[in-house]
């Protein structure tokens, strides 16, 4: 078994099409996944009647089946009564809900670790509840639960390679079809782990940008 | 519900297989990560890298990309798996690099004096490891563990991909064959009612794994969440 670089080298544009569709959806997935846990929390948190309780079964719901089922339960399953969508938007739409009942939690815990006197000065000062959870929770609760919400995101363009299941045209899956008619799977699997190594440290980097922006106020 | 009535023996025959790979990849896993894990704490430090690089490389590649690399390439090298084989491969090598995890930090919960109080005592290493650090770090080390077959039972819905005819897979095959014979397709129905055996089998095992944190973790004072950071979420 010889590594053969040359036919790397030759299927590199098809693995990097591949990546673009892996980052397109884990972004898209990243941000929609982290507006459902923002209000997700926010229901929990303030105990919103109704949707307090669906959101905690939605969370309970996507924590214990397997994001396979999930995936192909919306794209096999919707279009059977009438809701079909295209891969990629299957794709980010599980991607979405599944990363979004971790972030719920994550940004819950993270709300949860806030003083109660800070509430109250702001009462004090007059602020009405959203401005304080838009100017005060918020901020700190994000500082907080920043490595978790990473982790999270992290699975996510992990688990993006699911989507190969359905057909979508992304890394796993063009490393899985060239397999299939060129047999060379040392060079494709030693490829894609080396991109999705990658696209974690790029992720990590990202969200340290972020660490660092966030923790300006508190620099002396 | 007919669809699922009709084709009970085929779904009870799906069930047993996934509860087979489950059941085959946690005995793997728990037997490499308590070898592993306990080598871990060893104090050679090349040792400890090597398992952390172990346990670190196989947490950052996807999941799905372990089961496919051990499937496609194994066989290129000589060795023929079977897609159950391949399976329960492919997904040790993941659940034992999180359960390493788990028994390292069980074992390193064990407070030091305790440690040296045995070999002052003129206990032998792994007579420490047996009598006095064992009873406590299990307490420790089960919660989590049984969090990890919760996990491992969601991970074998990839036997589907790889031809093992496991529940997810039964699942396809039903909606197929339904399909073909009245031109409709069941899947919502189907995909909907896997959903729901998993979900009862999960949060069955993931109840069972808070209650064994709160009964176990109840005797003794200090109680770290063991957990790997990521692991709770990995499928």
């Amino acid at each position: 078994m010889d590594f053969d670089a040359a036919y790397l080298a030759q299927q590199w544009p098809a693995l990097m099409g591949g990546l673009w569709v892996t980052c397109q959806v884990t972004l898209l997935s990243i941000v929609l996944s982290l507006l459902i846990g923002l209000f997700g929390a926010a229901f929990r948190l303030f105990s919103v009647p109704i949707l307090s309780q669906l959101t905690f079964g939605y969370v309970e719901l996507v924590r214990n089946t397997p994001i396979l089922v999930q995936l192909f339960f919306i794209f096999y399953g919707l279009p059977a009564i009438g809701l079909g969508i295209s891969q990629f938007w299957s794709g980010v739409l599980c991607l979405s809900l599944w990363a979004g009942a971790y972030q719920v939690e994550n940004i819950r815990g993270g709300l949860l670790t806030i003083e109660k006197g800070l509430k109250e000065a702001a009462f004090s000062l007059s602020l009405s509840l959203r401005q304080y959870f838009r100017l005060v929770a918020l901020p700190l609760a994000i500082r907080t639960s920043l490595p978790s919400m990473l982790n999270t995101s992290i699975s996510l363009l992990k688990n993006s390679s699911y989507l190969q299941a359905i057909g979508l045209a992304e890394m796993t899956f063009i490393a899985v079809d060239r397999i299939a008619t060129d047999f060379r799977a040392v060079e494709m699997f030693t490829a894609i782990g080396a991109l999705y190594l990658a696209l974690v440290i790029v992720l990590s980097l990202m969200t340290s940008i972020v660490e660092h922006k966030l923790r300006k106020p508190f620099r002396v | 519900m007919d669809i699922i009535l009709d084709n009970w023996p085929l779904i009870q025959k799906g069930l047993g297989m996934t509860l087979g790979l489950a059941v085959v990849t946690l005995l793997f896993s728990t037997l490499v990560s308590l070898i592993l894990g306990v080598m871990a704490t060893l104090h050679s430090r090349m040792l400890r890298w090597s398992i952390h690089g172990y346990v670190e490389f196989f947490r950052a590649i996807p999941l799905i990309v372990n089961v496919f690399f051990v499937y496609f390439v194994l066989p290129t090298l000589g060795l023929d798996l079977s897609p159950f084989a391949a399976v329960v491969f492919g997904l040790t090598l993941w659940g034992s690099a999180n359960g390493i995890e788990i028994v390292r930090a069980g074992i390193e919960a064990v407070p030091a004096h305790q440690w040296r109080s045995a070999w002052a005592l003129g206990m032998r290493q792994w007579e420490v490891y047996w009598h006095i650090v064992a009873p406590q770090a299990i307490r420790l080390i089960v919660p989590p563990f049984t969090g990890l077959l919760t996990l491992l039972v969601q991970a074998t819905s990839l036997g589907a991909l790889v031809g093992v005819t496991e529940f997810l897979k039964v699942g396809q095959i039903i909606i197929e064959r339904s399909a073909v014979m009245n031109g409709v397709s069941p899947a919502f129905l189907v995909y909907g009612f896997v959903l729901a055996v998993y979900f009862i089998i999960c949060s069955a095992l993931s109840w069972l794994s808070r209650y064994l944190e709160r009964r176990l973790g109840r005797k003794s004072n200090r109680k770290p969440s063991l957990v790997p950071s990521g692991m709770r979420e990995a499928v």
